[in-house]
């Protein structure tokens, strides 16, 4: 934490600064009333005399002597540094001596002696600071004994002294080497940690930039609060010393063998090395832990080649379905839902009348598709499609809504794969092309984290690819449902499906556009090279009239996809865009920004967004709709970090009331991003109060927003809300539709699913999941054009987001094994005395049990060891070797 | 012949084949066709990322022992798109969405002729009366034969319908209405139009349909008692329309003796509005006190009207009373009836409220309880009809007789017309209706037609400078 690091060393100073005001404020009133000094008390004059005696025998020549001088007043002074209230007495008598005896010093032959004054001096400058760094000079002159033992206000004090030197240092390079400071603080840092101040410690190696020397020094003691202090500060360091950061805090816990610990930070830090090299070494250890290990990789979607056929099922997540559907039945949600049963409209306050009726609304029924799908999603029933007669409803919708409606059967059954794509089989024949579009696109929604070695989703939908006969909306369909099906793969050969797409120039904008888009999915944060390459030349070639087409973001999207988190490899890519004089290339370059930044809580690109923002452009002359994307950049970047995710909700509060109207209408997405499946009271209102907005694009986003904030936490106030929205909007078919998705999206998975993209205690983000809800926003950047007409299929680019928000415990056969466990708001502990509740307000519940944002779970009693630092997801349980059966009671 | 042992996964079926791995896929599909059902044409075979073509070699793809191949496809029928095409309310012209809605038409106006149209879709909420103009065939153009083209045209179209021939017809046969200032037809009194129209169906009588035949035959039956079949079937205007009063004149008043029970006939009740008057209910039974009127038969469709035009001497105009006089959507009037009627009225009036209630919640129960199965439902709805019959049962056999009459003393609100505007003479006329048998209002702005929530129609009640109520037509509650 920098700025705790800052507001630590201001305080030291301030309490220099105090001991020199009182110090000197005794000074003068020892000079204005004499009599104060008779007033000491007789023990006290007794001290000062002896001090005064010691130093003028340090006067004399009489070498001799020195000696047992020193050493009295070393004795007086360590045995009197304990207090921390007031300046040790032994200090304040010797003040006025300090001149004389820095000259003593200074007249000395070096020896042993003198190096022993150098000690004291260290310690008298504390009081006698005057910027110019005395401790720490007479320190390095000293006899460089273990400085602990003059206490521990003398130890920050020194340490940030040597703070300060090596900034003197390194600034005015007149003298480069640090060695001495180095040497110094290595000996400081153990002392900072045996004294539960590994704050200090860290901030002392970070200003020495020496982070990577810490491990040594830690042990598994200390490791924990060490490495939760350092996790913390990653936020708010800028690069590279956060990487340095969760690599130091990584080989720590590598080297105390916490794999599981470890194996986050790799996944954090996206080194394929590393997680490889934790992934085996815990499998040296222990093969459970190894499991669990490879469950941390299948929530993010990392696959290893392994041999072992179970550890292999555990990455391919085969086993989620079989694990939801059990939670399902265990919290009696099985039962399908109808979207009626979700509109509750008997409570609504319209009368049915002549709106809706016995005549079929393709509107209506279009948001009843998406309800069902969302509401039903992996259960894998539903009322509407699955049923026997369920390819009626395909028909109850128009056109390209035939298309939602056939892809909602992968929603539903999603993640069951070999189920589904029996059913999905039926209509991949269909004579109607807009379900066979459907049918592609289900495919694709059904495999969505899912891996097999059949690899149904490229077997099936890989020849209508290359087919260029197809109708478009065919072929579109199976690109987007390729894209989803191996979103963060990075499989090649998936990748070279869809390259030729984006570099054929005869091949419509649209198709090319969602295919960068589908291989930004795939290869997010990669950096991949060629596709880089690729999308920049089919922006570079493209008629630049088509590219101010809508389709021209998707294209962008894609590329910035590449570079989700990838700070320093986007930078060429930037340096690139600048050099397209298009509209087009302002916008992406503002995409790549802010998704190479996405999560970091940089301060200064959430400026530089705002900047942008700040411009007050006619529409009629330039392309504002950079604009919108450095809305969603301020979220994307503050994203997972609280201070700075609470600051932009202030940021975004001025933006709706100055902003022109391209950026009121992306704050409510913006905000949906922010806080997507965690629903803040104050978010819900501002949100409920842009859903009125006169700019019905503001409305819609905001109620689109509601939808994404309360997405899968079934909040019974967001409920009412959006209720009596309903009611409002009853007359406005779009206000409407988009009213409907949020419900739909509010009730998704009846309450059992989150879209968070963040996980693991909230410190890993899920790259799938934000380029899937980025997809999805930036489709929302021109709702008319594509969700409110024929592309509403964009809706399920959520489905990457998707993911269960239950703890399942499990045995060591991979058996759900119901354990009690403490369910409650998480604590910030970091840097908290002592062992602190990282809980709060916990209720006590039997596993499965669902895990809301923000909140944390415990295992209630010491039966079972969790192998998992994070109970969160799939957690395997080992029996406590020295749990005693009486300790239940 | 390289063989190889693979697995199959079909649904949640493993097939464990040995397949020679030079022979075409085809050859696989046959075999899986034995074993599962699945014809060969509708299976899709996958391995490894790629599907298997009939001629596909196996051994192209590297399939040897233990490969798992995942088999799509499924037996029966597929799903076939319906053979009625859905109709969606967004591709329907206006003109199928208002037939498929039921959407009635309204009227245009042809010059400050909103007085007229609120009027005429006021009276339109009447069935009787439009089969009564169906039966109607005198030859010759008057205003009935009018009327009844006009609601037959009315009934076939669904655009706005200008009724020319019916203004042309009644600026005729009364020249008030042709009345001009600035060689433009002026506005006028929607009340005044209303009794001119009404009571000219009196004129050329129009029977009343015959569209109970069992009512017929008790009539035939019943003829020795009274003289009601003897008389040919009376007219419309007087069986639905009006009713008749009994009035009681004040003991004290003129010579004593003279106090003989008269009875009269009426074919709307007033409203008078005083400072005082803040119900409608209030006003009518003032209205009825002082004059010692009590009601001996009330008719199916009930009119009332609120008396707010009144002459300002000052002025010298006709001013508008903005009063607020709230009304009701259901009325009881037995308060407003002799005692004698009300005692045939009274036992079935009971019982017809307390079925009402009773029907709602099981309404509600239908509407909120998504457990009630088919059967319960039906189960349900039985037991209301039986209880529909039984309220039947309890209706006065007299009454039951006179056709057009009301028989339980309830009415629910039917139609409502609305003025906007200081004076009677200009300002803005509109006509709110309920759909028949549903909670459904349309507001009749013209050839504007708009549905509307029952609120709105609450809020017509006056005090302010929004549409007011100036007539509202109620009709009888039905037992069903």
């Amino acid at each position: 934490m920098a700025r705790d690091t800052a507001t630590n060393a201001s305080s030291t100073e301030d309490a220099n600064d105090k001991l020199k005001d009182k110090t000197s404020g005794k000074n003068k009133d020892e000079k204005d009333k004499k009599d104060e000094v008779e007033e000491l008390s007789e023990e006290d004059q007794q001290l000062k005399n002896e001090l005064e005696m010691l130093v003028e025998r340090l006067k004399e020549p009489d070498i001799s002597l020195h000696n047992p001088a020193l050493e009295s007043l070393r004795t007086l002074i360590r045995t009197s540094t304990s207090s921390m209230t007031s300046v040790p007495k032994p200090l304040k008598f010797l003040r006025p001596h300090y001149a004389t005896m820095a000259e003593i010093y200074e007249n000395w032959i070096d020896s042993e002696n003198k190096n022993r004054l150098a000690d004291i001096l260290s310690v008298l400058a504390m009081t006698y600071d005057e910027g110019k760094r005395d401790s720490l000079k007479y320190r390095l002159q000293g006899s460089n004994e273990n400085p602990g033992s003059w206490g521990h206000e003398y130890v920050r004090h020194l340490s940030t002294e040597i703070g300060q030197e090596y900034v003197y240092r390194t600034v005015n390079g007149d003298s480069p080497s640090t060695d001495d400071l180095m040497n110094l603080a290595l000996d400081i840092v153990p002392f900072f940690l045996q004294h539960n101040a590994e704050a200090d410690a860290v901030d002392l190696l970070l200003e020495l930039e020496a982070i990577d020397k810490l491990p040594q020094f830690v042990d598994s003691d200390t490791y924990v609060r060490v490495c939760l202090y350092m996790v913390s500060c990653v936020n708010l360091l800028g690069p590279p010393d956060d990487e340095h950061f969760l690599r130091t805090a990584h080989s720590i816990y590598f080297k105390l063998e916490k794999y599981s610990e470890a194996m986050s930070l790799a996944i954090r830090l996206r080194d394929d090395d590393l997680i490889r090299e934790d992934f085996e070494a815990a499998g040296m250890k222990d093969a459970l832990l190894q499991k669990q290990l490879a469950f941390h990789l299948a929530r993010q979607q990392i696959s290893l080649p392994i041999e072992d056929e179970e550890i292999e099922a555990i990455l391919n997540n085969n086993h989620l379905s079989k694990h939801f559907i059990a939670l399902a039945k265990e919290l009696d949600v099985l039962e399908p839902k109808s979207p009626e049963d979700i509109y509750k409209s008997h409570l609504e306050n319209i009368r049915p009348g002549f709106t809706s009726g016995n005549v079929d609304s393709a509107r209506q029924n279009l948001s009843s598709t998406f309800v069902n799908a969302f509401v039903n999603a992996g259960f894998g029933t539903d009322k509407l499609v699955t049923i026997k007669e369920g390819h009626h409803w395909m028909y109850k919708n128009k056109d390209h809504g035939r298309l939602s409606a056939a892809a909602s059967i992968g929603m539903i059954m999603l993640w069951d794969v070999e189920t589904a794509l029996n059913v999905i089989a039926d209509y991949q024949t269909s004579e109607d092309y807009h379900v066979k579009a459907g049918a592609n696109l289900a495919i694709g929604l059904v495999n969505a984290g899912i891996r097999s070695e059949i690899d149904p989703a490229k077997a099936l939908l890989s020849e209508t690819i290359e087919d260029s006969k197809q109708r478009d909306i065919v072929r579109i369909s199976a690109v987007v449902g390729l894209g989803l099906a191996y979103a963060n793969s990075h499989r090649e050969d998936v990748q070279a499906l869809l390259l030729p797409l984006v570099l054929d120039k005869n091949v419509k904008l649209e198709i090319a556009s969602l295919a960068a888009l589908s291989l930004g999915l795939i290869s997010v944060g990669d950096c991949n090279g060629d596709i880089g390459s690729a999308i920049v030349q089919a922006m570079m070639e493209r008629d630049k009239g088509q590219l101010k087409d809508t389709w021209g973001r998707f294209l962008g999207l894609g590329l910035a996809l590449l570079y989700l988190g990838k700070q320093e490899q986007a930078e060429t890519v930037l340096e690139t865009l600048k050099a397209i004089d298009h509209p087009l290339g302002k916008q992406v370059g503002v995409l790549v920004e802010i998704c190479s930044y996405a999560g970091t809580g940089n301060v200064l690109k959430v400026q530089k967004m705002l900047h942008i923002c700040n411009d007050h452009l006619d529409k009629e002359k330039e392309e504002d709709l950079h604009q919108a994307f450095a809305v969603l950049g301020v979220a994307l970047i503050a994203v997972g970090e609280d201070v700075g995710a609470e600051m932009s909700l202030r940021t975004f509060n001025h933006l709706m009331h100055y902003g022109e109207p391209v950026i009121r209408r992306t704050v409510p997405l913006a905000l949906g991003l922010l806080c997507a499946s965690n629903p803040l009271l104050n978010v819900l209102e501002t949100l409920s109060k842009h859903s009125h907005d006169n700019d019905a694009d503001v409305a819609i986003n905001a109620i689109f927003a509601m939808g994404l904030v309360g997405a899968g936490t079934n909040n019974a106030r967001l409920a009412q809300m959006l209720r009596q929205l309903a009611s409002y909007y009853h007359k406005e078919p779009n206000c409407l539709f988009m009213v409907r998705i949020a419900q739909g999206l509010l009730h998704m998975g009846k309450g059992t699913i989150s879209i968070n993209p963040f996980h693991s205690d909230r410190q890993l983000m899920s790259p799938a999941g934000m380029a899937g809800i980025l997809a999805t926003l930036i489709a929302f950047t021109d709702a008319k054009k594509l969700i409110l007409d024929k592309y509403h299929w964009f809706l399920y680019f959520l489905v990457t987001a998707m993911y269960p928000r239950f703890l399942i415990t499990l045995d060591e056969n991979l058996e759900s094994l119901p354990v009690t466990v403490r369910v409650g708001q998480a604590v910030d502990v970091v840097g908290q005395a002592g062992r602190p509740k990282t809980i709060t307000g916990f209720q006590t519940h039997s596993t499965p049990v669902l895990l809301a944002h923000s909140e944390r779970a415990e295992l209630a009693t010491e039966e079972y060891i969790s192998l998992s630092h994070v109970l969160e997801g799939f957690v395997l349980l080992r029996k406590n070797p020295d749990f005693m059966e009486e300790d239940r009671d | 012949m390289p063989t190889a042992k693979v697995v199959v996964k079909w649904k949640k079926e493993k097939y464990e084949l040995d397949i020679d791995t030079d022979e075409a896929a085809l050859v696989l599909k046959y075999q899986l066709f034995s074993l599962a059902g699945v014809e060969p044409a509708r299976q899709t075979l996958m391995c490894k990322g790629a599907t298997l073509k009939d001629d596909t070699i196996l051994n192209t793809l590297k399939i040897k022992d233990g490969s798992v191949l995942l088999m799509t496809g499924s037996v029966g029928e597929l799903p076939q798109p319906p053979e009625e095409e859905t109709r969606f309310v967004e591709t329907m012209t206006d003109q199928e969405l208002a037939e498929t809605l039921k959407l009635p038409t309204g009227l245009k106006n042809l010059g400050n002729t909103c007085y007229l149209n609120a009027t005429l879709q006021c009276l339109r909420i009447m069935p009787e009366l439009q089969e009564s103009l169906n039966n109607y065939n005198e030859p010759q153009i008057n205003l009935t034969s009018s009327l009844r083209n006009l609601y037959r045209q009315l009934n076939q179209t669904t655009d706005g319908y200008a009724p020319e021939e019916f203004v042309r017809t009644l600026r005729v046969a009364f020249p008030q209405f042709a009345e001009q200032r600035n060689h433009m037809y002026m506005q006028q009194d929607a009340d005044e139009c209303w009794t001119v129209i009404v009571s000219n169906l009196q004129n050329p009588s129009i029977s009343p349909p015959n569209n109970q035949q069992d009512m017929n035959i008790d009539d035939a039956s019943a003829s020795t008692s009274s003289g009601s079949s003897s008389v040919p079937a009376k007219r419309y205007v007087e069986q639905y329309m009006m009713g008749r009063y009994t009035v009681t004149p004040k003991k004290d008043e003129s010579s004593g003796a003279a106090s003989a029970v008269t009875s009269e006939s009426f074919s709307r009740l007033s409203c008078h509005i005083s400072n005082t008057t803040n119900y409608m209910f209030t006003g009518i039974l003032q209205d009825l006190d002082e004059s010692g009127r009590r009601i001996s038969r009330l008719p199916h469709y009930l009119t009332i009207h609120f008396v707010r035009h009144r002459w300002k001497e000052t002025t010298k105009v006709n001013a508008k009373i903005l009063r607020k006089v709230k009304f009701t959507l259901d009325l009881d009037v037995t308060d407003f009836c002799t005692d004698e009627l009300k005692a045939k009225l009274t036992p079935v009036k009971n019982k017809l409220i307390e079925y009402e209630k009773h029907k709602a919640d099981v309404k509600k129960q239908l509407a909120v309880g998504k457990n009630v199965d088919e059967k319960e439902k039906a189960e349900l709805q039985e037991k209301l009809a039986a209880e529909a019959e039984e309220v039947k049962k309890l209706i006065d056999p007299e009454l039951a007789q006179d056709v057009g009459a009301n028989v339980t003393g309830l009415y629910e609100l039917g139609a409502v017309l609305t003025h906007r505007g200081r004076l009677a003479d200009s300002g803005h006329y509109m006509a709110w209706v309920r759909q028949e048998d549903s909670d459904n209002w349309i507001k009749y702005d013209d050839d504007k037609v708009q549905a509307v929530t029952e609120e709105e129609i609450l809020k017509l009640d006056g005090g302010g400078d929004w549409h007011i109520a100036y007539i509202l037509l109620y009709r009888s509650r039905k037992i069903a």
